[in-house]
């Protein structure tokens, strides 16, 4: 019994060593109240509750507890009793002969397999013993003493493939009428060695124990079926063993990475179960693993190739270069149908010849837009792709139509069948059933799908089995038929959506999708070209036993490339050639059949595993009961109301914590939570300054403090002095303007800011340039002004606040800039103005160029946004400022009569534009504005 | 609620019974002081009393004062009227043919006093009962220790009684077994007992003792000393309260939770002791030993003024 007792976490057990720490904190809990003499204690003692408890925990109680803290000890260590049911060897002198399945079925339990190869050996100390792995293709028999037949075996590792038993059969047998033949057996075979087995058993006779496991527990993954809904994995067993299994397939890239999985169940009486891989084809095209969970043994691995990877498509259109139209054309409606699914490409434009120049990249998929005839050099090229295994995939078209050549599905009629023509139809058609052969076959039906024009195959035997979808008259849409190694198919209308809006519907992506998945990859293609060449490929990775992947294996010889068959000694699975063109060999094909080794009348002694006695549930579960017992014994003890109080809740916290302790090695994932708790929620509101709560409550205007006084003041007193007269004249309620410092305060409340530059002043800072950019590109506006336009001569040196203003540019992101054209929209917002006057009246203002046509109807244009920067001369806010009394602040030059008034409707207009942006460009302000503007 | 704690003196611990002669040494240690400041309190309320410094059915003389016609012939003092022409009548001192009995409850519980008290309630107790016994010879009436002194009425009563207290702790008491209120006192017909203690008994048997006394004609007073802890419940959290006079222990989970309770419990016993003592014409007083103690001392005078002098003084002197 103590024998076969193991612990799956041994080192759980020291925690044993805490009981006494345990049965302390259980004696010294509760912490002893404080104590107070109370005289009138006799008179109230009734009112002070039943809370009378025993001073200390019974001693049951705490036996109890012990033993729940012992159990859920246990249960983590993992106990487990494994009866040895051992063979017991015949007593004998002759060699003992252990033959050891080493093949990838025996990989799963090799340990196990290895311990009771182990244990046979140290039976038999004194025989000579002779271990062979049924693999070995050349066992010698020369029986070894036990120590050095021991590190035979502990050499053994499992092999990646089936193992060729014969040899090993035949060495055993020969070993002479008094050896004993000990079989350690995986219990698979392959399908031809059935005899052979037999004949084995028969030969051998009484000499023979055999070891395995029955029914055999493997599980194998045989290969993958690939069809029109994607990948589908094929598990299999050797045996129905009448007991249903469920499983997990996981998909991993090339670099090992994760992609998916999928479940399969495999019912009981079942050998085979299918698992489709519900992954986005994207993901598909990179899976180069498939292996079932918790199944480690190469036959449980299977490697893909390039064959499953993302057909590469070579698309062709017979569209001239320049088309006025692209986003319309039927190359970018297919390029667009393709793209997710496949690796397009496209011959570049210009190409004299882009057929043969695409097929020289050997393309899986040729699809041909509209190219007419297909004739001489051209075609015999394309008919060798198709019959190599490449698929062509044609759209109608004019040109088609008059096309005469065979690489076509089916025959078709001259001209067309056009809505209104020839062969008239009354109504446009639309898409019938797809036909139960088609590959489309299971599509979601789209009947809204109109045709109108098609060309139109001649009826024929053939044409019916060639449609792959008709309309619902039954006319064939599309129509495909293999040729050679190849498919030819197809569309009978445009890739445009000039005759049908078939191109316009999710059907028109599901059935390229679907034609793709037909096309055969790349790899078989080039199999089938390569005729002549045929180099074989070397090892690049293989598979161990246990289905990791290493380096090649020495014993790994080069491929043939179309190798099909399952690995083998030669060619062991895993992968051969470059990586990108590379073959993938397999433990297991889906020809390979698993079949079950039928022992006869042989001794078996049962491999021991799955008499495995876990006793980790049975411990949780007495744990369970003992605090179950616990809770109850101290509810009963307390009176259920004392339970409920002070003493039941610190027995049940007592209980909580030991269970806490308990189960805490077996909650595993225990990542830092707290950790991961957010770093603070946010700002504080606090920190939150009281201007930045104004600004964010009331539009205003604001202006960069530039350090100059004046400047500064003038600025201040300007923007009031338009803040006074947005309030008189408009609707915009302004409150008081702010000074900013770009570097320094948040931008985000303004609309506009203003900013004069100063002559000589040193550069901004980079964080206020950034805050700047920013707040432009957040759709603010920045009115820079120079106010040098008096100073100003044309073509003249540019003034010194013209230099500080272009350097100070140059660092930002601005957009191409021009005078306000007398059709901007900011001559119309609120006042028609013609010039933009400030203090001066002389100088330019300049805004984003607007990009749209310029119309000589439109009276007013705006872009698709307000011009981020305003640049003037004219210094604005010297001509807005007003004094407290609302006296003007500064002369006005030249001062011509109504031009501070001018200067104010500048002011209103501009931040009309930058509050409204393009409104009044809108359209419907069209008759108000010519009606005003006289026309 | 702030938590007050509590303490004996001197301090014991439940099962552990007291040694007798710390108990005595400390009665001792603390006597002086309070036979001190018995007769600071009582000459305070010297002032606020008036003694029977009256003329009374006593046997010493007072004095003598003239003949009132229709009086009684007999009660002329011949030799002094021999003196001159006018009768006089000699007039004894009122002295009082009854007397007051002085129990102080010595018993284990009376041990105990809290922080916010400062002092034990058997120091209060005999604090109260020394002040008291002063004032009452003052006032001419004799008190005694029932069992251990006869009546006295001499002036130096305090120390009288003292020195009998003393005499009692060094023959011997021992605190757990004292009882709150003895089963009988030898009192007669018309002797006033005062009872000061705790009465930390069971109701029945306390109302039974009462109608012992009352029942031999005696009349009293009940001085209920209690420590305002014992009143107010002031504790919060998990306790484990120890009783006293016996080695019980009682766990409170959440004290805060029955001081409500507890406080309607002893109020109502304090009520039910007020009504057993009414019942038979006993005064009633409750101190709390945070209050000074000549506040009840006052309550007490009066209170023994008011129900003991009617009964004995015919002529009416009220103080």
């Amino acid at each position: 019994m103590i024998a076969g007792l193991s612990f799956l976490a041994p080192l759980a057990l020291i925690a044993l060593v805490a009981l006494p720490a345990i049965l302390f904190l259980l004696r010294i809990t509760p912490p002893p109240p404080r104590r107070l003499p109370l005289p009138t204690l006799p008179l109230v003692k009734d009112i002070l509750g039943k809370e009378r408890e025993p001073a200390r925990t019974p001693w049951w109680l705490l036996v109890l507890r012990l033993l729940a803290a012992a159990a859920v000890i246990l249960a983590v260590a993992g106990p487990r009793w494994q009866p040895s049911e051992d063979l017991q060897l015949a007593p004998g002198q002759g060699p003992l002969i252990v033959l050891v399945d080493d093949g990838w079925a025996a990989a799963g339990d090799w340990p196990t397999r290895i311990s009771r190869a182990q244990a046979l050996i140290e039976q038999a100390a004194s025989r000579p013993v002779q271990v062979i792995g049924t693999s070995e293709e050349r066992p010698s028999l020369q029986p070894e003493t036990a120590a050095t037949a021991l590190s035979r075996l502990l050499s053994l590792r499992p092999k990646p493939y089936f193992p060729q038993r014969e040899p090993a059969f035949d060495t055993a047998l020969s070993a002479g009428a008094n050896a004993s033949i000990v079989w350690i057996s995986d219990g698979v075979r392959q399908e031809e060695e059935a005899p052979r087995i037999d004949r084995f058993i028969a030969a051998a006779g009484n000499r023979l124990d055999i070891i395995a496991m029955q029914p055999s527990p493997v599980l194998a993954l045989a290969g993958l079926t690939q069809n029109a809904e994607g990948l589908e994995a094929v598990i299999r067993r050797p045996v129905a063993t009448g007991q249903a299994r469920q499983g997990l397939i996981r998909a991993y890239d090339d670099k090992g990475r994760l992609l998916g999985d999928t479940t399969f169940a495999l019912a009981a009486e079942a050998r085979e179960a299918r698992a489709r891989l519900a992954l986005p084809i994207e993901l598909v095209n990179d899976i180069t693993r498939l292996e079932i969970a918790d199944e480690k043994h190469a036959g449980a691995v299977h490697l893909l190739d390039s064959a499953h990877r993302r057909r590469r498509v070579a698309l062709i259109s017979g569209e001239t270069t320049d088309t006025a139209q692209p986003l319309v054309s039927a190359r970018y409606f297919v390029s667009r149908a393709l793209q997710p699914f496949a690796d397009l490409r496209e011959p570049p434009r210009g190409v004299p010849d882009p057929i043969a120049r695409a097929l020289e990249e050997r393309p899986d998929v040729l699809v041909l837009v509209d190219i007419g005839t297909l004739a001489g050099e051209t075609a015999t090229s394309i008919t060798r792709f198709v019959e190599n295994g490449g698929m062509l995939v044609r759209f109608a078209g004019p040109g088609l139509a008059a096309a005469s050549d065979d690489l076509l599905p089916v025959k078709l009629r001259r001209g067309g069948r056009i809505l209104g023509g020839a062969l008239s139809w009354d109504k446009p058609r639309r898409l019938g059933a797809y036909p139960e052969a088609s590959p489309f076959f299971g599509l979601a039906a789209s009947p809204d799908i109109q045709v109108e024009r098609q060309v139109l195959a001649e009826p024929d035997a053939e044409l019916s089995r060639a449609s792959w979808a008709v309309l619902e008259d039954g006319t064939p849409l599309v129509t495909g038929i293999a040729r050679g190694k190849g498919h030819i198919v197809l569309f009978h209308v445009t890739g445009d959506t000039s005759w049908s809006t078939l191109p316009l519907s999710g059907a028109f992506v599901d059935m390229l999708r679907r034609t793709l998945l037909i096309a055969r990859s790349a790899g078989a293609a080039d199999a089938g070209t390569a005729t002549t060449g045929r180099e074989r490929l070397a090892a690049r990775n293989t598979l161990d036993g246990f289905g990791q992947l290493g380096g090649p294996s020495p014993t790994a010889r080069p491929v043939d490339p179309r190798f099909a068959q399952p690995g083998s000694l030669d060619h062991p699975p895993g992968f051969y050639g470059p990586a990108e063109a590379g073959l993938a060999v397999n433990a297991l094909t889906l020809a390979t059949a698993i079949e079950p080794i039928r022992f006869g009348a042989a001794r078996v002694t049962a491999l021991s595993e799955g008499t495995v006695v876990d006793f980790r549930p049975w411990l949780m579960l007495l744990a369970v009961a003992l605090f179950v017992a616990d809770a109850l014994a101290v509810a009963l003890l307390g009176g259920v109301a004392g339970a409920l109080r002070g003493r039941g809740r610190l027995a049940t916290r007592v209980a909580a914590m030991v269970l806490g302790l308990g189960l805490l090695p077996l909650v595993t994932p225990i990542p830092g939570h707290a950790q991961a708790q957010a770093q603070g929620s946010g700002q504080d509101l606090r920190s939150i300054r009281q201007e930045d709560i104004r600004s964010s409550l009331r539009p205003r205007l604001a202006y960069v403090i530039t350090g100059d006084s004046r400047i500064d003041e003038a600025s201040r007193a300007g923007l009031a002095g338009l803040s006074n007269i947005l309030q008189q004249r408009t609707s915009i309620s302004l409150d008081e303007p702010i000074g900013l410092d770009p570097a320094r305060d948040e931008l985000v409340f303004y609309s506009m800011i203003y900013w004069p530059i100063l002559a000589g002043q040193a550069a901004p800072p980079e964080r206020a340039i950034r805050a700047i950019d920013t707040f432009m590109k957040q759709g603010g506006t920045v009115i820079f002004d120079t106010r040098d336009a008096f100073v100003q001569r044309p073509g003249g040196m540019p003034t010194a606040e013209t230099r500080a203003l272009r350097a100070m540019l140059a660092s930002l992101d601005i957009p191409a800039l021009e005078p306000i054209p007398p059709d901007h929209v900011l001559t119309k917002t609120f006042y028609l103005l013609d010039r933009f006057v400030g203090r001066y009246a002389a100088g330019d203002t300049w805004v984003e160029t607007l990009s749209g046509p310029r119309d000589a109807k439109t009276p007013a244009r705006a872009g698709d946004r307000v011009s981020p920067i305003i640049i003037t001369s004219n210094d604005l806010a010297a001509a807005w400022a007003v004094d407290r009394l609302g006296n003007p602040m500064f002369p006005l030059v030249p001062g011509e009569p109504r031009q501070r008034e001018m200067a104010f409707r500048t002011g209103v207009n501009i931040v009309m534009y930058v509050m409204t942006g393009n409104y009044k460009a809108d359209q419907v302000h069209v008759p108000a504005l010519l009606e005003r503007l006289g026309q | 609620m702030k938590v007050e704690e509590a303490h004996s003196v001197p301090p014991f611990a439940g099962k552990v019974p007291l040694s007798l002669a710390s108990e005595a040494a400390q009665l001792a240690e603390v006597l002086p002081h309070l036979v001190v400041e018995a007769r600071n309190v009582a000459a305070q309320l010297q002032l606020g009393i008036h003694g029977r410094r009256r003329p009374g059915p006593g046997e010493e003389f007072w004095e003598f004062r003239p003949f009132v016609a229709g009086e009684s012939t007999n009660r002329i003092d011949w030799r002094r009227s021999a003196r001159d022409d006018r009768l006089y009548v000699r007039e004894r001192e009122w002295e009082s043919a009854s007397a007051h009995w002085l129990w102080i409850d010595f018993s284990a519980s009376m041990h105990f006093g809290s922080r916010l008290a400062g002092r034990a309630k058997r120091d209060r107790a005999v604090l109260i009962g020394l002040a008291l016994a002063d004032l009452l010879v003052h006032a001419g009436e004799r008190v005694g220790l029932p069992g251990r002194t006869h009546p006295m009425a001499s002036r130096n009563i305090v120390m009288r009684l003292a020195e009998a207290l003393l005499r009692q702790d060094r023959s011997g008491i021992d605190p757990l077994t004292m009882e709150a209120l003895p089963e009988s006192l030898p009192v007669k017909r018309h002797d006033h007992v005062i009872l000061i203690g705790d009465f930390i008994m069971p109701m029945p048997l306390f109302a039974e003792r009462i109608a012992r006394i009352a029942h031999r004609g005696a009349k009293g007073t009940i001085v209920l000393v209690r420590d305002p802890v014992e009143e107010e419940f002031p504790f919060s959290g998990e306790f484990e309260f120890e009783a006293l006079e016996t080695d019980e222990t009682w766990r409170v989970g959440e004290a805060q939770d029955i001081a409500l309770r507890y406080r309607e419990r002893m109020a109502s016993i304090n009520e039910e002791m007020r009504r057993i003592a009414l019942k038979h014409g006993f005064g009633f007083v409750r101190h709390l030993t945070h209050r000074p103690a000549a506040e009840t001392l006052l309550a007490l005078a009066a209170m023994i003024g008011g129900q003991v002098l009617p009964a004995h003084s015919a002529l009416g002197a009220t103080p």
